[in-house]
């Protein structure tokens, strides 16, 4: 026995997000943790990594020596190494400054560093996860899956101790499907060296792949912990999720033919690719809204940066008509597709601008008169979509930071309402905001959806697709994997299930081949 | 108006009047409260030579130039966009304009003319490079300084430069109305221009929208390249204006002015962006940059003349201090670079010890 964790609780006020969770992982092992969002998953990882505290009563130990838990120092002189999704790499920096990063180098004569002997054990490491190149090169020339590899490289490099528990976090949440396998095979090493792996994943084919134990977490308790042989992705599926709720297909990928064939479609997207996409055909008729899931790294993030010109695109995009140029916001706006952004910060609030001016900042136009704009009538109308909203300020004059997530939110509905449009792409619009508000947003949608906007919604927030949306398109790997439509099979769960369920692509094919008792092609 | 939204959603909490919204702030008239003090200070301490009509005529007089080289900093700088090439734009044209009455015969107003629409083409260059090859605005209008410097050593053979000017354009620079310069009459009309465009209309939304998020902006359908690129033709063309006007009332050109010039007009747009709106802004600017001019202004007298050093004193301490307040405030650089050294700095803590823990400020996802 390696690592063992008993009775480990942890509670965010009066919500528990782990309750008397036992976990134990071998040297020589690859121990899967996985589980819906919210299942715990990351509160385990950040607990073990020292950065949130357990209620007391939670015992840790590694081979056979308890460490106390909660204490980044602690964990570390156990010998637990971590590799995070973001990897928390300089890309300008080489392999070999990235691998010593916050390390110090083996120095010579004068304090001058020893570069070969760096660079010898840089590459010895790096051979080890099973990648061979110049330790000189900039990291920011590697493929993704070395990149990864290099972050794990790191972790082992940070030794002291012989064996190492390397807990790897949606390592290959940001790679390519073809980058996968790589990665795979650098994990495999990783077992054969006899370190033991902790990996978290939503990719249930890579887990089944990979792993010789799985433990699920569901609602902050272990719902499951079994070998990893016996189990199919099915059942896999019904252990994270709480049940059979696999919705029957309806008709996986849609023909381009029904596409082009539909009248009515305001929205008509032809094998669009970029960002994550590879290739995707949909359309959204007047008045209807249009879910769109899939776990990250499946498309779903890149698909409203693609719409609305903030990604470049290929493929064709015909909105109300004309036909949207790649990476130009402005032609898309002009074209009638008005937009939510995703991550509002960053992508929607002008934080030194009022109420007033974040919201007409797309047409200001309407209110000018003799080249100015006319106070009075602007202030009017923003009054006017405050009340409509229910935003809760100050004034239409108020600084946009004094406002709260989600009546920031509601002024950039606003925003995209104001432009009267014809198509409507919501991403995550309720992402991190209150449930009032996040109820009231619903109800805008819905009724501009009434009001025949052609209505795309792209969302994390399974409750709220299968809420709000008239079929929900469920991308893997890229593409249109599965279309739920409207009934009595589309719930929150059906949604969940689904994703977790689609292996997409060859390369997830092959990882779960190598596993007996899964299924080649869901 | 809109169908969308016709039946109206219930507000969960009626919107009040505008009008308190924010508490009137001590810190948003500072600029103003500053020079009631200068003028009480000095008045108290010298009070024959300070509080005289002549004290004010030099300041408002001396001042015009700078205050318009000001305001030339301050269109970019509404977009985050840093422009330190307009010193060296002024004194371009200045060496120009008395090059070309010595040379040529052309009348002065097409000499004017010719040396504005040259420094705007200047600018559009800077903006090229800004925009199009993506060099840091900092980086760029200061290499493109050096540049133009170099021209000035060509024309002048760093000699002084006096050119021949007619009476005309020497009261066009000199004459006052009712005792009032000229050259303020000028700085007024340029400055109430410029708060036209940026507070009145859409195009000043849409800076100050470039300004405060670029990213959100471009999203927003807002020409964002463009509008950078129009702020440093803008600012280069009025720089330009400030080096006709300077002619006009100095006349020759002498080796160093640019540099000298700038200085004051950068303390006086950080200064100012504290004041009145919070965020760059003309009148603002204005304020404070006449605020400082009494203080130096008090402080020769109160000195004398071999005092010299005391003006960059005050004008260094000015600056820093207007600027820790207003960055404190978040008032200005709200936008990229100083966010992008923010997150520079922050992000070295998880790099620095990769194995150790999460980035705090990873999202707690999963």
């Amino acid at each position: 026995m390696t690592l063992q964790l008993r009775h480990v609780t942890k509670s965010f006020g009066e919500q528990t997000a782990l309750r008397d969770v036992d976990l134990t992982v071998d040297y020589g092992e690859v121990h899967a943790l996985v589980g819906q969002n919210g299942s715990g998953k990351s509160t385990l990882i950040k607990l073990l990594s020292g950065y949130h505290q357990p209620a007391p009563g939670a015992e840790a130990e590694l081979d056979g020596r308890s460490f106390q838990l909660g204490s980044t120092h602690a964990a570390r002189a156990a010998g637990l190494r971590f590799v995070h999704q973001d990897l928390a790499l300089v890309l300008q920096l080489s392999i070999l400054d990235n691998m010593m990063l916050g390390r110090s180098y083996p120095l010579g004569l004068g304090g001058r560093i020893r570069w070969r002997e760096a660079a010898d054990r840089a590459s010895g490491y790096l051979r080890r996860v099973g990648v061979d190149a110049d330790v000189r090169s900039p990291v920011g020339s590697l493929s993704m899956s070395e990149r990864a590899a290099v972050a794990i490289a790191r972790a082992l490099s940070d030794t002291g101790h012989g064996r190492l528990l390397i807990v790897l976090d949606e390592p290959t949440a940001a790679l390519p499907a073809g980058d996968v396998d790589r990665l795979l095979e650098s994990i495999g090493r990783l077992r054969a060296d006899g370190h033991g792996v902790l990996l978290v994943s939503h990719h249930l084919g890579e887990v089944l792949g990979i792993a010789d134990r799985i433990t699920v977490l569901r609602d902050g308790r272990v719902a499951a912990s079994l070998p990893c042989a016996g189990v199919d992705q099915r059942r896999l599926t019904e252990l994270i999720v709480g049940h059979s709720a696999l919705a029957p297909d309806t008709g996986a990928r849609q023909p381009a033919a029904r596409v082009d064939a539909d009248e009515h479609a305001v929205l008509r997207v032809r094998r669009l690719a970029g960002g994550r996409v590879r290739e995707l055909d949909f359309a959204v008729r007047a008045g209807e809204i249009v879910g769109v899931a899939g776990i990250t790294g499946s498309g779903r993030e890149s698909l409203a940066p693609l719409l609305t010109g903030g990604l470049p695109h290929c493929g064709e995009i015909e909105a109300a008509r004309s036909v949207l140029a790649p990476g130009r916001p402005r032609g898309v706006v002009a074209a009638g597709v008005a937009a939510v952004p995703g991550e509002r910060a960053r992508l929607g609030v002008f934080p030194n601008l009022g109420v007033r001016a974040n919201m007409t900042i797309s047409q200001p136009e309407r209110h000018r008169r003799w080249g100015r704009i006319v106070r009075g009538a602007e202030r009017d109308e923003v009054e006017m979509w405050i009340g409509r909203l229910g935003i809760v300020t100050q004034g239409p004059d108020a600084p946009m930071p004094t406002l709260s997530g989600g009546n920031q939110q509601k002024v950039l509905v606003a925003r995209a309402l104001r432009t009267r449009p014809k198509v409507l792409v919501l991403d995550d619009p309720t992402q991190g905001i209150d449930v009032g508000a996040r109820a009231q947003i619903h109800e805008v949608i819905e009724r501009c959806a009434a009001d025949g906007i052609a209505i795309l919604l792209v969302s994390t927030d399974s409750d709220e697709l299968a809420r709000l949306s008239d079929r929900v398109l469920i991308l893997a790997g890229g593409r249109l994997a599965r279309t739920l439509e409207r009934g009595p099979g589309l719930t929150a769960k059906s949604i969940d299930a689904s994703q977790l369920d689609l292996t997409a692509g060859p390369a997830f094919a092959a990882a779960a081949a190598r596993s007996e008792g899964t299924e080649g092609e869901a | 108006m809109n169908a969308v939204t016709a039946p109206p959603l219930r507000p969960t909490r009626a919107s009040r009047r505008p009008g308190h919204l924010r508490p009137p702030s001590i810190s948003r008239f500072s600029a103003v409260y500053l020079w009631v003090v200068f003028l009480a200070l000095f008045g108290a301490l010298q009070f024959r030579l300070f509080l005289t009509v002549s004290t004010f005529q030099v300041v408002f007089s001396q001042g015009a130039v700078t205050a318009v080289l000001a305001l030339a900093f301050l269109m970019p700088l509404t977009t985050d966009t840093y422009d330190l090439s307009i010193g060296e734009v002024m004194s371009l044209t200045i060496v120009v304009i008395n090059w070309l009455t010595l040379h040529t015969s052309l009348p002065i107003g097409v000499i004017a003319v010719m040396a504005v629409a040259g420094c705007a083409l200047i600018g559009a260059v800077s903006g090229f490079v800004v925009v199009k090859l993506r060099v840091n605005s900092l980086i760029a209008t200061l290499g493109m300084s050096e540049v133009l410097s170099a021209f000035q050593l060509y024309i002048s053979q760093n000699h002084q430069v006096a050119g021949r000017f007619s009476s005309l354009f020497v009261t066009v620079g000199n004459g006052t109305v009712f005792g009032v310069p000229y050259l303020d009459l000028y700085m007024i009309v340029i400055a109430g221009a410029l708060w036209f465009v940026l507070e009145q209309t859409p195009l000043g939304r849409r800076m100050f929208a470039v300004g405060g998020n670029r990213e959100a902006a471009r999203l927003a359908g807002i020409p964002a390249d463009r509008i950078v690129w129009g702020s440093l033709v803008t600012s280069a063309a009025i720089a330009s204006l400030a080096g006709v006007m300077y002619t006009a009332q100095v006349g020759a050109y002498t080796a160093d002015i640019g540099q000298g010039y700038l200085f004051p007009a950068l303390a006086a747009v950080f200064f100012g962006a504290s004041q009145l709106s919070q965020r760059p802004n003309v009148w603002g600017t204005l304020i404070a940059f006449f605020a400082l001019a009494f203080g130096v202004q008090g402080l020769t007298l109160q000195f004398g003349a071999g005092t010299f050093w005391a003006s960059p004193l005050f004008q260094g301490v000015a600056l820093i201090s207007a600027v820790g307040i207003a960055s404190s405030r978040g008032a200005i650089g709200a936008g990229g670079d100083s966010r992008a050294i923010r997150r520079l700095l922050r992000s070295r803590g998880p790099e620095a010890q990769p194995a150790a823990g999460p980035d705090p400020g990873a999202s707690p996802q999963a």
